[in-house]
């Protein structure tokens, strides 16, 4: 500690490195506004059955206060008692109607993205018409089944968001871990795992996952995410092993090493977190490429079946109908916009924690 | 028995020699001595429908017709009866004219014995030598451009057919009773991959040539079907005695290769050029029409046919508004939204006529969940017809009842009213069949069985969100319906092992209602819901047997009403026929199976020559 304030005098104190990495990251315009769209997209996913849906967010219902707008997450989180009580999916009429002293908390817009809004259900809100262009009614019209785009885009969010994260989680988790032990034990183990990175990289994921989709009785989405995950951890891996490799001939290692710390707590405690800046960067683009295969399979009709809207599947119907533009526009720019957002997230992160690339800069 | 795989090795002698021993054929006297022949149709198609066409009364003209749009019922029939037409001068026709086609698939081989897809009939008509074929109404009928007379036994058991002894191959060879019996041969050789047109061949007993002329067909059993059973595509024997038992995959040798771009044809047109996956190109032979310097049959419309390969529906739309193609099928969606403007219009026009397609959820009543009646009738009752038939298919499509569509000869005099949905009746039927919701969670639970299921369909935007109603109907009564999309070929295989729970299909009408039994009739190989009904199965035995016409329809329509009462599927809609073709054709009728498979179909489309 003495000797830091005894250096302060010629050069600022060290700010560690997280904080220096942070510090250049969001110096650079691009990478805020990137990170402020990914902000903006995970918040959009979050809330997105408050932002749009037929279903109340929140309502009291015969004495009790139910969330059925939960029910867009998962069918079941919706509660029964709407079912039981013959609902058919109509909250605005069936509501006050059961219940007189019902109330609820409506989403910002009345629309649904997995079904057509008929005549009648609520008032204000028209008989939703097969491939109507945007208007007040379908901010972002709507698609040959009727269905409200701009609905089917928030939903949407979700699952593009998700298949990045979760996919990535997965890829980070193995790539980190089997990267490490590479990188530290050396030898054989590390011979053993450089041979499994090439045999995964040799691959395909498309086609890993369209075969799996012949063969699980039920694909899902997370069936999905799991190939991305298991098939790109490569990169990480590769770069971790990298970082490991260097930093292992580091004194604080030697030292850790010297002290008798058992090789577990070296690899993950010591070296780890010193590792990990660098990671981030494949991680980013990782999901990029996830959000982007997940869009290309829904485009090529392999994506996830109804309900479970997706903006890949819009596009597919943009595709069956040309004329139709909004259905082209608005999944496309979404998608552009997303995989922009984690490409220069990574490539800013990329310049942030590699000392060349930043020296380059000046 | 023979097995396949074991004469495998030993080669095609013992085929022969096995056929021989099972059947020997009597001698054409012994056979003339026994049988009372009774004389079948032998009919010109062509002149058949333009007789048909000049007996209906025209619309409009051929100038106000091409300036119409086709928005409404009265535009489409006049359309159809103006443009539909056959030329009353030949003068009007551009004999040297080209029609550019839309395939929607590539043809896996152009030999018309190992034939199974719709592109490649549509090749078929153009190279194969046909005996038979059936009119408009489905009316089996010799066809007079090849057989001179054609007599069926009074017993039901024989079928004596004379063929013309003008006829040649394109290599010159004559057409002879010899290369019929011979194709039957190929046909049945096990080693052949003929799956699609062995299936009704099988039936026979045998098929033998007593001259270059005659030859005579063997039934097993008096049967109304035997007809379509006679009518089987034919190869040149001269060309193929030599290079099939070499190859019986008829796909391998060299020379087998060798035919797929340059084959023998026995038809109208020969193959000139042929790019695999992208354009087949047919030329009129001069050899079928003209024989010794005399025209003696009728002369082919068009001097060129090119098929053009085109698998997605929006390529071949534009294709057809950029005049590449001259006609293709469009979908209901196309038809209503992406054929109204002036840059469709410039080059086409467009017509559609119910097609006796039907389309249904088939349930597998080997599950508990639908092996009830009740189950199956609330199913019927929960759907939401309207969302399916007016907003997603525009009111193209008629609601269907059953198998046979209301305007048939098989349907029922008191044709049965399709489902309305009524979802109230739905769940007292449900309530009925003992399926409640007896532990709270909005699902109907049975036993402690929850109703949850899975609907399996091609995997195709359309069919998705007709499905999405399906599941969406099913939700409201408290049934859970997961969509699982499957590729076609995976959904077939499923199918046919019964390893699914609902699926979404469509059947199209075959040429006869017998045809059926193979899908409804007790433990058939395309029964894929495994529907058994011993009263069913007992009238498809009556209608066989049955050759008078009015009781026969009488019989399918008992079967169509038993079905409308067992719902063994949630029949759903008839599919129409949706075509764009270019202003210059001519001559398009609709038929059942839409303008091209009956006779004449294709054949019946012109150019006009320009003024």
């Amino acid at each position: 500690m003495d000797n830091s304030k005894n250096d302060s005098r010629r050069d600022p104190p060290s700010r560690g490195f997280a904080r220096e990495v942070a510090g250049r990251f969001f110096s650079r315009k691009l990478a805020c506004l990137a990170t402020l769209v990914v902000i903006f997209l995970t918040l959009v996913a979050i809330f997105a059955p408050v932002i749009v849906g037929t279903k109340p967010v929140v309502c009291r219902y015969k004495g009790g206060i139910y969330y059925p707008s939960l029910g867009y997450l998962d069918r079941e989180w919706e509660h029964p008692i709407f079912r039981i009580d013959k609902f058919r999916n109509n909250y605005a009429k069936n509501l006050p109607k059961k219940d007189p002293d019902s109330w609820a908390f409506w989403p910002m817009v009345y629309q649904d993205p997995i079904r057509r809004v008929r005549a009648d259900e609520k008032e204000g809100v028209p008989d939703s018409e097969t491939l109507q262009p945007p208007s007040i009614h379908h901010l972002f019209g709507t698609d040959p089944a009727g269905v409200d785009v701009f609905a089917k885009m928030v939903h949407g969010t979700r699952t593009a968001l998700l298949v990045g994260f979760v996919s990535m989680g997965i890829a980070a988790l193995l790539g980190i871990v089997l990267g490490a032990v590479a990188g530290y034990a050396g030898g054989w183990i590390d011979h053993f795992i450089n041979r499994v990175i090439e045999v995964v990289l040799c691959v395909p994921t498309l086609i890993l996952i369209l075969a799996l989709i012949a063969i699980v009785p039920k694909p899902t989405i997370w069936h999905m995410m799991a190939v991305i995950g298991l098939t790109r951890w490569t990169d990480i891996a590769r770069l971790t092993r990298g970082e490991f490799l260097r930093l292992r001939q580091s004194d604080f290692v030697q030292a850790a090493v010297a002290l008798g710390i058992s090789r577990a707590a070296i690899i993950f405690r010591h070296i780890l977190p010193n590792a990990l800046a660098p990671v981030l960067v494949p991680i980013t683009f990782g999901m990029a490429g996830a959000v982007q295969i997940e869009a290309g399979l829904s485009f090529l009709g392999f994506g996830t079946p109804p309900p479970h809207p997706s903006w890949g599947e819009i596009l597919d119907d943009g595709r069956a109908n040309l004329t139709c533009w909004w259905l082209v526009t608005f999944p496309g720019l979404a998608i552009f916009a997303t995989v922009l957002a984690y490409n220069i997230i990574g490539e800013a992160l990329q310049e942030a924690t590699d000392p060349r690339l930043r020296d380059a800069r000046r | 028995m023979m097995r396949p795989l074991s004469c495998l090795s030993v080669g095609w002698m013992i085929v022969s020699v096995v056929m021989a021993d099972e059947f020997t054929p009597p001698a054409l006297t012994e056979l003339d001595a026994k049988a009372s022949w009774v004389d079948r149709p032998v009919v010109n198609t062509l002149e058949k429908l333009t007789k048909h066409l000049q007996a209906k009364k025209r619309l409009a003209s051929d100038a106000e017709v091409l300036a119409l749009k086709n928005d409404s019922k009265e535009n489409n029939a006049k359309i159809l009866s103006t443009l539909g037409r056959q030329p009353i001068d030949p003068k009007e026709v551009n004999w040297n004219a080209a029609w550019n086609r839309r395939m929607g698939g590539e043809v896996k081989s152009v030999n018309p014995i190992l034939f199974s897809s719709v592109s490649e009939a549509d090749l078929g008509s153009y190279i194969n030598l046909g005996l038979f074929s059936f009119d408009w109404e489905l009316q089996p009928l010799a066809a007079e451009e090849s057989v001179k007379s054609w007599q069926s036994s009074a017993d039901g058991l024989y079928d004596k057919v004379v063929l013309r002894d003008d006829m040649t191959w394109s290599d010159g060879s004559p057409i002879t009773a010899h290369d019929i019996a011979f194709s039957y041969r190929v046909i049945l050789d096990p080693r052949v991959p003929a799956l699609a047109v062995r299936a009704g061949t099988e039936e026979l007993l045998g098929v033998h040539a007593y001259d270059d002329r005659t030859v005579v067909f063997f039934h097993k059993a008096a049967k109304a079907t035997n007809v379509w059973n006679i009518n089987f595509p034919i190869i040149p024997k001269h060309i193929f005695e030599k290079t099939y038992p070499a190859d019986p995959s008829l796909a391998k040798s060299p020379e087998h290769v060798a035919m797929e771009t340059n084959p023998i044809s026995g038809g109208p047109y020969t193959i000139v050029y042929r790019q695999r996956g992208s354009e087949i190109v047919l030329e009129r032979r001069e050899s079928y029409y003209m024989h010794q310097g005399k025209q003696v049959r009728e002369k082919p419309y068009f001097k060129t046919i090119r098929f053009r390969v085109i698998e997605d529906s929006n390529t071949a739309l534009l294709a057809v508004k950029s005049g590449d193609v001259d006609e293709t099928n469009l979908v209901p969606e196309q038809w209503i939204k992406q054929t109204d403007g002036s840059d469709f219009y410039k080059r086409n026009t467009k017509v559609k006529e119910v097609e006796w397609t039907s389309w249904h959820i088939v349930w597998n009543l080997q599950n508990p969940l639908f092996k009830d009646k009740k189950v199956r009738r609330a199913l019927a009752y929960a759907f939401d017809y309207n969302e399916l038939l007016e907003r997603l298919s525009y009111n193209l499509y008629e609601p269907s009842s059953g198998p046979f569509h209301r305007e048939s000869w098989m349907a029922p005099r008191d044709y049965p009213a399709p489902y309305q949905q009524n979802i109230d009746r739905a769940e007292e039927l449900l309530e009925e069949a003992g399926w409640t919701d007896s532990d709270g969670d909005g699902v109907l639970d049975k036993d402690g069985i929850k109703f949850e299921f899975d609907l399996n369909y091609r995997s195709d935007p359309i069919i998705e969100r007709y499905c999405n109603v399906a599941r969406e109907s099913f939700e409201n009564v408290g049934i859970n319906c997961n969509l699982r999309p499957l590729e076609f070929t995976v959904l077939v295989e499923k199918l046919s092992k019964h390893e699914f729970q609902a699926a979404f299909g469509g059947w199209g009408t075959g040429t006869d209602p017998d045809t059926y039994r193979n899908i409804i009739g007790t433990d058939q190989l395309r029964n894929y819901g495994s529907y058994s009904n011993p009263e069913v199965d007992k009238l498809f035995d009556q209608g066989a047997s049955e050759f008078d016409r009015t009781k026969r329809g009488e019989i399918y329509g008992r079967i169509h009403r038993q079905l409308f009462e067992d719902q063994p599927y949630l029949y759903l809609y008839w599919r129409s026929s949706f075509y764009a073709f270019n202003k210059d054709l001519r001559g398009y009728f609709m038929s059942p199976r839409g303008p091209y498979n009956y006779g004449p179909g294709a054949g019946a489309l012109w150019r006009v020559a320009a003024p």
